[in-house]
């Protein structure tokens, strides 16, 4: 089984629609993560803090004499190397994958290379970042350690009353209940501390969790959100070259076109008039011949014009819409083609309509001279604000997504719209090929 | 005059090569790609080799470098380049040897075959023939403060033919005038640009040409 699935790059995959981790952990799990996250980044803020608040006030100190310069890059790189175990964390916590940032890179000279860290943005959240956690770690640790152990201590009560001493003896020890003016007995002790720690063992996951999405959400916004910045414009950058790529190829392969086609019949047409020219008066006969070849030629090259014309932008894909010209491929079609078509009635925007259309103009030809099949079926529907395209043929499959195959030409098409193209085509058969763009 | 024809397209070269004998030429051999024209030459050594610019395998100036392998070859072969375009810079490449003997046109000039056959006559006798559109192209890049812009229009159309490698009497029969009067414009011209006239036709089109490059 060959499948082959192109959709965008890894890079932007965090951002495509939220994807959640699959969420049937548990809550008990979750407070494993949770109490884990802040009772280790209780020591982590701290040397984060020490860290970065010693290296830059140092750093800033000595900015006079340029090692403070050098200062300044060692503690933006330990920064970055907190925020590092931070962002680690950070997806089990909030329970969705989140975008890694992209550092410069170090280049030029040595100097230069020193002052990457100071140049980027992210080093510079990623220290903010070490001092703003440190008294959120510190608040979340004290929390979260004494919620555990009123809820552990009150829970175990009764089975270690008896190793404590009996306040009623000693008038200096006064418990909870000789506070509010009760009598201190065991049994009344442990009744009262065992509800004490059953409520907050109820409220611990949920305290917990909230502490640890306090602490989660302050390391997202400083740690991964200019990351999700830079992958949507990356992705943003992807689709538009690969417009520009699919926009040249095209070209090149119109120029390459004309000039094999339409050019070299004009060019022999006047050859041919010119011999005809010059034979009317020595020998009519021959004149005739080559002005008969010389008609023949010019239909050709009007016929070759009119398919050219239809590969740039076919006509009725311009008049009638994708439904009238998917009808009109399927109807050229040496395979024949079941084609089911469900489409809103109005007109859909021309970047989709070529789209879509040469998408099955292209899958068909493939079907057509690759796949010996029988009978093709193409599914064209809108749903969700997404089109969905269909291609599936009972042939001999492996079809592959090379680079330079008309297939990968599709990828690029599609790409360029915000779609994707997969192959599913095990040697064999049978192949079918679906794509999927906006529908606007 | 033995002719070597290289061209990949059938249609161009059947109707090429048709041309070419009823005018009374003698087609040796008739090639689709480089390497073939290059074997061509070494075996047949024709007077002239027509080659198409685009051939295959690479479609790209295949021909072009495949007339400048056999010239190298072969010296002395005369070389005429079609193409369905023109472009400066491969005109440039064509010239680059200093011998006479090479020739540039666009396709369809084949369609006025008288001029078409005194091309290749004037490529064969060791001339230089270029497209007007070559010489349009390097009249276009002229620069503002440039002293081909001191010459009278009628000065300028004869510079462009002797560009396009036409002699002095070819110029007179173009422009309707006597010989004596193109001989006159051309000495101004030579002039004007601080060129040294020389007698050789050749030597005559490359000096322009550096002129009109430089």
């Amino acid at each position: 089984m060959t499948t082959e699935t192109l959709v965008l790059p890894d890079a932007a995959a965090p951002v495509a629609p939220a994807t959640p981790l699959p969420r049937a952990r548990g809550w008990f799990r979750q407070l494993g993560v949770d109490t884990g996250y802040v009772l280790v980044s209780f020591p982590v803020a701290i040397a984060a803090f020490v860290v970065v608040v010693t290296g830059l006030t140092v750093g800033v100190g000595l900015l006079i004499v340029w090692v403070g310069v050098a200062v300044l890059a060692a503690t933006l790189l330990a920064a970055r190397a907190f925020a590092l175990i931070e962002r680690a964390w950070l997806p089990s916590v909030l329970r969705r994958p989140l975008p890694q940032p992209a550092y410069l890179q170090p280049e030029g000279r040595w100097v230069r290379k020193l002052l990457t860290p100071l140049r980027d943005p992210q080093t510079w959240l990623d220290a903010l970042h070490a001092v703003l956690r440190f008294p959120v770690a510190i608040f979340s640790f004290a929390v979260t350690v004494t919620f555990w152990s009123i809820a552990l201590g009150g829970l175990t009560y009764g089975a270690w009353d008896w190793a404590l001493p009996d306040p009623s003896t000693n008038p200096n020890n006064e418990d909870l209940l000789e506070v509010v003016g009760l009598e201190s007995t065991p049994g009344r002790r442990i009744l009262l501390y065992t509800v004490i720690g059953l409520v907050f063992a109820v409220l611990l996951p949920l305290v917990v969790r909230g502490l640890a999405l306090l602490q989660g959400q302050l390391g997202r916004v400083l740690l991964t959100s200019r990351a999700a910045t830079q992958a949507e414009l990356g992705r943003l950058t992807e689709g538009r070259n690969a417009a520009v790529a699919a926009e040249a190829v095209a070209l090149r392969r119109l120029e390459r076109d004309i000039h094999d086609g339409p050019q070299q019949q004009l060019v022999r047409l006047n050859m041919d008039l010119a011999r005809a020219q010059r034979q009317l008066e020595r020998d009519p006969a021959a004149a005739r011949t080559a002005l008969g070849e010389a008609a023949g030629l010019a239909r050709e090259t009007l016929e070759d014009l009119r398919a050219l014309s239809r590969g740039i932008a076919p006509p009725v894909l311009a008049d009638r819409g994708l439904a009238a010209a998917l009808a009109a491929i399927a109807a050229r079609s040496p395979v024949a083609v079941d084609l089911a078509v469900d489409l809103p009635a109005e007109r859909l925007v021309p970047v989709t309509e070529n789209t879509a259309y040469f998408v099955v103009s292209e899958a068909l030809a493939n079907v057509a001279k690759h796949s010996d099949a029988r009978t093709c079926r193409v599914e064209v529907r809108c749903s969700d604000g997404r089109l969905h395209v269909v291609v599936e043929d009972d042939g001999t499959g492996g079809a592959v997504l090379a680079p330079g195959h008309g297939l990968a030409g599709l990828t690029d098409r599609l790409l360029a719209v915000d779609g994707a193209l997969t192959v599913d085509s095990p040697r064999g058969g049978p192949t079918r090929l679906s794509a999927e763009l906006p529908c606007g | 005059m033995r002719v070597i024809l290289a061209e990949d397209s059938v249609l161009l070269r059947e109707g090429l090569v048709r041309l070419l004998e009823e005018a009374g030429t003698e087609v040796v051999a008739a090639v689709a790609d480089g390497p073939s024209l290059v074997r061509a030459v070494r075996e047949h050594r024709p007077d002239v080799a027509v080659v198409d610019v685009r051939m295959p395998p690479t479609h790209t100036d295949e021909g072009l470098r495949a007339a400048v392998e056999a010239r190298q070859a072969v010296p002395g072969t005369a070389v005429l380049v079609l193409s369905q375009y023109v472009e400066v810079a491969y005109a440039d490449e064509l010239l680059a040897d200093g011998a006479g003997g090479v020739g540039y046109l666009l396709k369809d000039r084949v369609a006025d075959v008288d001029s078409f056959l005194t091309a290749l006559e004037d490529v064969v006798g060791g001339g230089t023939v270029l497209d007007p559109q070559v010489v349009a192209q390097l009249f276009a890049r002229r620069r503002a403060d440039d002293p081909v812009r001191r010459l009278t229009t009628r000065e300028r159309e004869v510079l462009g033919l002797i560009a396009e490698g036409h002699s002095n009497t070819a110029i007179a029969r173009t422009l309707v005038v006597t010989p004596g009067a193109v001989e006159k414009h051309t000495q101004h011209i030579f002039a004007k640009l601080g060129l040294t006239q020389d007698e050789d036709q050749h030597r005559r089109v490359m000096a322009t040409l550096a002129y009109l490059r430089g």
